[in-house]
């Protein structure tokens, strides 16, 4: 099958991409850049351990191709926080409350809940849940998920507050 | 300095020490494992529940662009590898599941061929080119149409269609039914479901054609063991073979196997001497991963006026499906129901027929509760029904039941042997803490103002930790009952501890490293702590059965006081004082009652390694010791609970809203109480999913419906309600941390505890008994309709 190529912005720096027109996004992001964070559950939009954002949205990379990304911006699980920079204040938030086990779901929880914290800063923890009630974790019961989403809302709310 | 004084760990709420890696994407899962030249392979599988296979036609994937190799059962590479699971009982009747079938498929998703491709894209292409002809047969698609007379036979050489059949006796049971105030029956059923980890299974081979050696990635909760098995099976010398199970997403008892898709990925890496992978998708994880729960139990209970229960009589039958697993067995759900079916109770008169029956449905195993969950719907809802019957509360009826926490160690009528307790007082702490009569009066107002809201209360004791006494017992092939643990000290002080258990949520790199640092009095960031490499690691047998605090954390403490001692034993040479007036405390071995004659641990490390000649006489150099470590009766440890729910029914949907679920939990000395926390909820979370959502349905001919996400429910974040736990900490005696195993716990409850709040729930409307699991919408309708159809009998207006 021929190949589609594509340029994207991924985790703030260009790609120029290439795939096969099947190849899923998923797919695509793991093994051919390697990046491995974004994780693969169900492969069929139910799981969501496989949302990234693009532009500025969660979605699930394993319901889009990768060549659809032509043009896009992608943030991956990876552009949270550089690997030799601190955990971004809602990764902080998830250490500091227990809200990960296992860590398959990790990854896609926090793009979920990133994007609530960046279009709602300041939920309520019904809000929370159904936010990320598309993300399944078999791990936590979902407590300390929603604690630590609330306590990164207050984290960056008081930061917010020092800056103006 | 008094004991008090040395630095603690246990107890505390550290921060997990493994989460930066995982919170940054940058844990290694097996599908992270890319090797260069690596193939894929897709399998094929079984349509048919019951069939002789006639023909597969593999020419068309064969000649397929990028395809390497396409194996079908009746090839050579793949003859007489099978895989057995025995246990070692009176009557038990063995299978062998092929790691290809190649004549007889049992069940829908078995693997049948695979294909091996450049890429899994063209893999999946080529499978689909697969075809294979069947010759149908009967499928056998629940226990009771297994033991029925004219069934087929499932297996060569047997005479009825179960694995293993268990009888048990204990007291008189004819002289206490005779003796019985009253005596009720109910017939329970829980339906198939499983771990589901957020990961499918997967495995990665590599093989040296050279030197002969195996390496293999795998989603597997206990290297060791398996490691064993996939030599025996592939017939390669087990010191040639290396398991590396890395971060593992989650596992939930699924990963525990040998399966057949592990043994296929390695022969085929043998054979093409190129590194051969392959990662499940969900359904084929639906398909073939092993399922559980599923079980039928016809109960008698006999009871006094005053609600004690006196006996019962059980009949337990357990869908097992096709083939007995490896190492589990096929018989460990019904053996586990049999041993457990009585619960935290004094019942001394006990009988039980238990079959582990065979049918045409994916193989069975352990999963995180391991038929608790069913025996504990029998034993709680006989609880609720003399409740109802002596019209005492649900709580009384349990008080007046439970063990006596004063009588521990208590041995019960099936012969657990429960270490320690605090029955009656965590009952006595949910009253209080769930403020039971506040709730009772708001559920009288709900149903004042036309609202169902029903209460639920279950108790359970979680056995966990078992050790060699307890897998002799059951008759297990493989005496899972040990841990072991390396620690090494290197020259800067610094701890490198290997456990034998292997963490995939769990946590041991933190909890294990608390125990380490407490025992060696180092800082807790002077520990690591590894897991999952048999080329590294010593011999043990892995995570399951709620153990690892105390098996792993039993072995690291006794291979890490082995290390205090040679540390105290050198001191005592260079300070020239006797090792017992020395003590190691915060960083320091130093004399009692004199910490200014003291040497720093780094220094004694650095010594032990770069200055031989300052060691006593005899002394090697090295600071490492290992151990194993079982508990001291080899008996485990007893974990006990008490959960309590409110709900509200919606009689129209038949939805259940979980308003408040309260847990009192004591699971002895707790390491680290934010990660018993989480294990909590977990669990919960998990039997919440199984009271209300999951279920893996076969149709009438046995085909398998819920093979995606949209069809098996997993709860998600609106249907788990904010749990609430409180703790007690009766310590164990058995157990070298105090603590007790609770890791399964969780899920044991909400089974119980959901039905009883929907049967209270629906009192207003009528009289149900609700005995069947899961609630989905329409079972709660069914009971609807009963409990209305009731009162309307009641009333006489039909």
């Amino acid at each position: 099958m021929s190949e589609r190529v594509f340029r994207f912005r991924l985790n703030g720096t260009e790609v120029e991409g290439r795939a096969e027109p099947r190849r899923l996004l998923s797919d695509y992001l793991r093994d051919d850049l390697g990046l491995t964070g974004t994780h693969v559950g169900c492969e069929h939009g139910i799981c969501g351990a496989c949302t990234i954002h693009l532009n500025g949205r969660a979605v699930r990379s394993c319901l889009l191709f990768a060549c659809q990304v032509d043009g896009a911006e992608v943030r991956t699980v990876e552009g949270l926080a550089d690997a030799r920079d601190p955990l971004s204040p809602l990764q902080e938030a998830f250490w500091e409350h227990h809200g990960l086990q296992c860590g398959f779901c990790t990854p896609g929880m926090l793009m979920t809940a990133a994007e609530l914290l960046e279009t709602n800063p300041d939920p309520t923890e019904g809000e929370i849940r159904e936010a990320i009630s598309g993300n399944l974790c078999r791990c936590t019961g979902y407590v300390f998920i929603v604690d630590a989403i609330r306590a990164a809302a207050d984290k960056l709310g008081a930061r917010g507050a020092e800056r103006q | 300095m008094t004991e008090q004084a040395r630095p603690s760990f246990i107890g505390a709420r550290v921060k997990r020490l493994e989460d930066p890696r995982l919170l940054r994407g940058h844990g290694r899962y097996v599908a992270d494992v890319r090797l260069p030249g690596a193939l894929e392979v897709a399998f094929v599988r079984s349509e048919m529940p019951h069939a002789d296979i006639t023909a597969v036609d593999a020419g068309a994937a064969r000649e397929h662009p990028g395809v390497v190799r396409v194996l079908t059962g009746s090839d050579e590479l793949v003859a007489g590898r099978e895989i057995r699971g025995d246990w070692r009982g009176e009557i038990w009747q063995t299978s062998a599941q092929p790691a290809l079938a190649g004549d007889r498929v049992r069940f829908v998703g078995q693997p049948i061929a695979a294909v091996v491709a450049t890429s899994r894209y063209v893999a999946e292409d080529a499978a689909s080119l697969v075809v294979a002809d069947y010759r149908e047969l009967q499928p056998l698609t629940s226990a009771r149409a297994s033991l029925s007379d004219g069934a087929p036979l499932l297996h060569e050489g047997w005479t009825r269609n179960f694995f293993r059949h268990s009888h048990f006796l204990g007291g008189d049971p004819d002289a206490a039914f005779a003796a019985a105030d009253g005596v009720l029956e109910l017939r329970t059923a829980t339906q198939r479901q499983t771990g589901m980890p957020l990961e499918t299974r997967g495995c990665v081979a590599d093989y040296d054609v050279v030197s002969g050696s195996l390496t293999v990635w795998m989603t597997n909760q206990m290297p060791s063991v398996v490691r064993t098995s996939l030599a025996d099976v592939l017939g390669v010398e087990e010191n040639r073979v290396r398991v590396v199970a890395p971060d593992i997403g989650g596992g939930f008892g699924v990963k525990a196997y040998l399966y057949p898709e592990d043994v296929v990925v390695c022969l085929l890496a043998m054979e093409l001497g190129r590194p051969v992978r392959w990662i499940e998708d969900r359904r084929e994880h639906l398909l073939a991963a092993i399922h559980a729960r599923q079980q039928e139990h016809r109960v008698q209970v006999a009871y006094r006026a005053d609600g004690k229960v006196l006996a019962i009589r059980a009949e337990v039958l357990v869908d097992s499906g096709a083939f007995s697993v490896h190492p589990w067995t096929a018989g460990l759900e019904a053996g586990n129901a049999l041993s457990l079916l009585p619960g935290p109770y004094t019942i001394g008169d006990y009988e039980c027929d238990a079959y582990a029956v065979a049918t045409n449905k994916s193989p069975f195993g352990p999963v995180r509760g391991v038929a608790r969950p069913a025996a504990a719907l029998s034993t709680e809802r006989a609880m609720d029904q003399v409740a109802r019957a002596t019209g005492l509360d649900p709580i009384e009826v349990r008080r007046r039941n439970l063990i006596d926490a004063r009588d521990c160690p208590y041995t019960t009528v099936t012969g657990n042997l429960i270490d320690s307790a605090s029955f009656q007082e965590a009952l006595d702490r949910l009253c209080e803490v769930a403020d039971y009569p506040q709730l009772r009066r708001q559920q009288a107002e709900a149903r004042e103002a036309g609202r169902l809201l029903g209460i639920g209360v279950a108790c359970y004791a979680e056995q966990g930790a078992s050790g060699i006494h307890e897998y002799l017992r059951r008759g297990m092939p493989t005496i899972f009952g040990y841990e072991t643990a390396l620690v090494r000290m290197d020259p800067s002080g610094k701890v490198l501890v290997e456990v034998t258990t292997h963490s995939h949520g769990q946590g041991h790199e933190t909890t294990i490293a608390q125990v380490v640092a407490t025992r060696l009095q180092v800082p807790l960031q002077d520990v690591r702590v590894v897991y999952g490499d048999t080329s590294r690691m010593p011999y043990g047998m892995g995570t399951f059965g709620s153990r690892s605090i105390v098996m792993a954390g039993g072995a690291a403490s006794a291979a890490a006081d082995k290390v205090r001692l040679k540390l105290e034993q050198f001191a005592a040479h260079l300070l020239e004082i006797s090792a017992d007036d020395l003590e190691t405390v915060d960083g320091a071995v130093r004399a009692k009652g004199a910490p200014f004659r003291s040497i720093p641990i780094s220094e004694l490390a650095r010594a032990a390694y770069h200055q031989p000649h300052r060691l006593p006489q005899g002394m090697q150099p090295l600071l490492e010791a290992v151990s194993t470590y079982d508990t001291e009766r080899g008996t485990g440890t007893w974990t006990n609970a008490c959960h309590l729910a409110l709900v509200e029914l919606d009689p129209g949907l038949g939805l259940l809203d979980v308003q408040k679920y309260v847990v009192v939990h004591d699971c002895g000395v707790i390491v680290n109480p934010t990660i018993v926390e989480g294990q909590l909820h977990g669990g919960i979370a998990h039997g919440i999913g199984g009271a209300l959502l999951e279920e893996l349905v076969y149709d009438e001919w046995g085909q398998p419906l819920s093979t995606t996400f949209m069809d098996y429910l997993l709860p998600s974040a609106t249907e788990v309600p904010r749990i609430e736990a409180h703790h007690i900490e009766t310590p164990s005696p058995f157990s070298a941390t105090g603590s007790k195993g609770m890791g399964e716990g969780g899920a044991i409850a909400p089974g119980p505890v959901l039905a009883a709040a929907l049967e209270d729930a629906l009192r207003p409307l009528g009289e149900v008994v609700v005995t069947e699991l899961p609630l989905t919408p329409e079972r709660v309708l069914r009971y609807v309709d009963e409990a209305r159809g009731a009162a309307a009998d009641a009333s006489g207006d039909r």
